[in-house]
């Protein structure tokens, strides 16, 4: 991967708390323009490599390059980061808050003031611009604390789980603006442990597990890599040629149907055929990729 | 620079609209007062129905009998000018009306009986009174010893429900006495119309010299030592008050997780320390409209009170004086603050914050314990060394500068030495608070603490 393009680099990174190491020897890039996802079941290192990368905490050892240059204080004020546990002063208003934090990243009061009603409008909160967080619901403020993210417009925006908590609508709108802001240039890493989600949103992934890295890559790449010619099927008759263990090794059935995965040296078409032979009517016939959330767990629980 | 502003800027606004604020910034000067003169009113007031006593006088004749019944009943008006205790007297010295009816708010009154021997021994009447104490139909009785007028070591004794009552105690003991002494003069052959004038207890008057050797006005002292108590009472409850309030402000952002938002954006110790300054600038507002108030009061209703005829004596406080009192505010104030942080940035919850914010508190009060003995000899070696302790000075020398003020070089080297502490806490408050505010969901240990200083 060409370093020269990324707006994120961990090189060989090890963050330990007294006994317990959180992140080891941690290397990836995430490539300008792009929208990363850092996935990883609960407590895998998530929240501590962030934090990093945005200089909340240092290293024990490695180094944390971002826009080219080792993360400073200075280099916060490009990035937005909105974190899973996250939260707004209880009796602030709600204008107010937004300012502040935009102040915070060094956006002048009045610039900060304007942007924030235009934001408060595209995510329908302009009537609780003067209500205190309290008031508002979870998801309500969980679009605040999301205007609060990018309202200093930064180039790389960290968002950690930001559709916990939401209903569908807001999720569309708030994967609405995230594509907008990919499109306008962007980077964005997305942490989450949601793998449909993940599967929807991001061009590249990371997985962590206990502390390290187990596998990065394009998602395209990412599924090639775990082609495991299952089939998705849907018939009328021929069970008996599910019951050659010579085609099929694993079936699963679901309410749609069956997927079965082929075993070794099968391919579809002869799978095909034998249905054929066997004079069973095919509804559906149809190659499919593992979804990232089969990868996870099968990854994971392969590292464990 | 300008994120150390917005911080400052939002945390005074924050706490300017509280109610907390307002109401503090209104009830204050009226919980200083409670707090520094009611708990001395209270003690000296007595509820409830008059106490009831029985006189049991075995003197010849029971010739003290009516003179103990008339000094405790307060009938005998020349008694008036001695010796009243508490502060009954100060307050009203005026008019002998007055004093009247405040002995009888102040001081409660007597309902008193005379019980005759009849030849029957103090032995055979007891039970007698003692059931009747049973019953609630007397509260004590008195018995008077025969040879009370002749013998100087003869003892009066009283018999009670409630002999917890110090000030009833006190009172019955000073009145009896001063009956007493009274008859044993009269039948030392004085005269009656002189007994009063001979026994009449002497005033002391008192006159302040400067260091300057400049004589002052007549001073009772009164004045002067209820503004020092003041000054330490005021300057203890500022600090515990808005130490309380940093504490209160850092565990919001630990609880509401805003910290991990705050440190994404600016340094951690700018996001501490532009805390502590927003918290001080509600606090000076506070002050400063309580000095304006204190002014507007000294400048306009002195003067018309004065114009009425009612002399109200406020101590006068010249300059320095708020300069000094600017400074060792901000002195304890930073010094505590820090500390409140540090243990606002340790714990999970605000009753968790109480907890450990225990010890802060007891060591701000042994300052303020530590003004009694400072009050009395503001310059002994004593004094001296504890003005010089950082966490007492604040309210030490402050005692010290309005009782007596210390040379200048003390002053300084205690504010010198209070400023290095200040230093030095914030110094160990940038290695913890950081790490202490993103540890959720335990509170932090004293070797968990002592290994991050050592670590960054």
């Amino acid at each position: 991967m060409n370093n020269d393009s990324a707006t994120v680099v961990l090189d060989h990174i090890t963050k330990r708390f007294g006994e317990f190491t959180a992140v080891n020897d941690l290397s990836l890039a995430v490539r300008a323009g792009r929208i990363y996802g850092l996935l990883g079941p609960n407590g895998a290192g998530k929240t501590t490599t962030i934090r990093m990368i945005v200089n909340i905490t240092a290293p024990d050892s490695g180094s944390v390059t971002v826009f080219g240059k080792q993360i400073t204080a200075e280099l916060q004020d490009r990035i937005g980061y909105l974190p899973e546990e996250r939260g707004l002063y209880k009796k602030m208003k709600v204008g107010e808050q937004i300012r502040f934090f935009a102040e915070l990243k060094s956006v002048p009061g009045k610039e900060a003031a304007k942007r924030a009603d235009r934001w408060l409008e595209r995510l329908k909160l302009t009537d609780w611009k003067g209500k205190k967080a309290t008031e508002l619901s979870k998801g309500m403020q969980q679009k605040v604390q999301f205007i609060a993210t990018i309202i200093h417009e930064p180039d790389l925006l960290i968002l950690d789980e930001p559709f916990s908590g939401l209903d569908p609508v807001n999720v569309e709108l708030l994967k609405e603006i995230i594509l907008e802001l990919k499109a306008a240039g962007k980077t964005i890493i997305f942490s989450t442990h949601q793998m449909e989600v993940a599967e929807k949103i991001c061009d590249d992934i990371c997985l962590i597990n206990r502390s390290r890295k187990i596998l990065e890559g394009s998602i395209r790449e990412v599924k090639r890599g775990f082609s495991r010619n299952a089939v998705a099927l849907r018939l009328v008759g021929g069970e008996n040629v599910l019951e050659d263990r010579n085609l099929i090794s694993q079936i699963k059935r679901n309410s749609d149907g069956i997927e079965v995965l082929l075993a070794e040296g099968a391919t579809a078409q002869s799978l095909l055929k034998e249905l054929m032979a066997a004079a069973a009517t095919i509804e559906r016939f149809e190659m499919i990729e593992p979804s990232l959330h089969d990868i996870f767990i099968e990854k994971v629980t392969e590292s464990a | 620079m300008n994120k150390l502003l917005a911080i400052i800027k939002r945390e005074y606004l924050a706490k300017v609209r509280t109610k907390f604020f307002v109401i503090m910034t209104i009830l204050g000067p009226l919980m200083l007062f409670v707090f520094t003169l009611v708990p001395g009113l209270l003690m000296s007031m007595k509820t409830g129905d008059d106490t009831r006593i029985a006189v049991l006088d075995q003197t010849e004749g029971a010739q003290l009998s009516e003179p103990i019944r008339r000094s405790l009943l307060k009938l005998d008006r020349d008694q008036l000018s001695t010796k009243q205790p508490g502060i009954a007297e100060s307050v009203n010295s005026n008019t002998k009306e007055r004093v009247e009816k405040a002995g009888k708010s102040f001081s409660g009154s007597f309902h008193v009986e005379q019980v005759d021997l009849n030849g029957r021994s103090v032995e055979q009447i007891k039970p007698e009174l003692n059931s009747r104490i049973g019953r609630n139909e007397l509260d004590g009785y008195l018995i008077i010893p025969p040879d009370i007028l002749t013998n100087s070591e003869s003892k009066a004794s009283y018999y009670g429900r409630n002999v917890g009552d110090v000030f009833t105690r006190e009172q019955i003991e000073d009145r009896l006495d001063s009956a007493v002494r009274r008859q044993r003069l009269i039948k030392q052959g004085v005269k009656d119309q002189d007994v009063d004038a001979l026994s009449k207890s002497v005033d002391l008057a008192t006159y302040p010299i400067s260091e300057k050797g400049e004589e002052g006005h007549e001073d009772s002292g009164v004045a002067g030592f209820a503004m020092v108590f003041i000054i330490a009472f005021l300057i203890y409850i500022t600090i515990l008050l808005y130490g309380q309030v940093v504490l209160g402000a850092i565990i919001e952002e630990k609880e509401t997780r805003i910290a991990e938002i705050l440190f994404s954006s600016a340094r951690p110790f700018q996001i501490m320390i532009g805390k502590l300054i927003g918290v001080s600038l509600m606090g000076l507002t506070q002050l400063v409209i309580w000095a304006v108030a204190f002014s507007a009061l000294a400048i306009y209703v002195v003067p018309s009170m004065a114009a009425q005829g009612k002399n109200i004596n406020l101590p006068h406080l010249p300059p320095f004086f708020f300069v000094y009192f600017f400074l060792f505010f901000v002195l304890g104030y930073f010094m505590y603050a820090t500390i409140y942080a540090l243990v606002g940035s340790m714990v999970t919850t605000s009753q968790e914050g109480g907890q450990m914010a225990m010890p802060v508190v007891f060591m701000l009060m042994a300052g303020l314990y530590l003004a009694f003995p400072i009050i009395r000899a503001p310059n002994s070696s004593f004094s001296f060394w504890v003005s010089m302790v950082p966490f007492f000075a604040p309210i030490t020398m402050m005692v010290r500068i309005v009782s007596q003020t210390p040379p200048f070089w003390q002053i300084a080297l205690s504010l010198t030495i209070g400023f290095a502490t200040v230093l030095l806490l914030l110094w160990l408050a940038s290695k913890i608070y950081r790490i202490g505010m993103l540890m959720y969901g335990k509170k932090a240990t004293i070797p968990e603490v002592v290994r991050w200083i050592r670590q960054t």
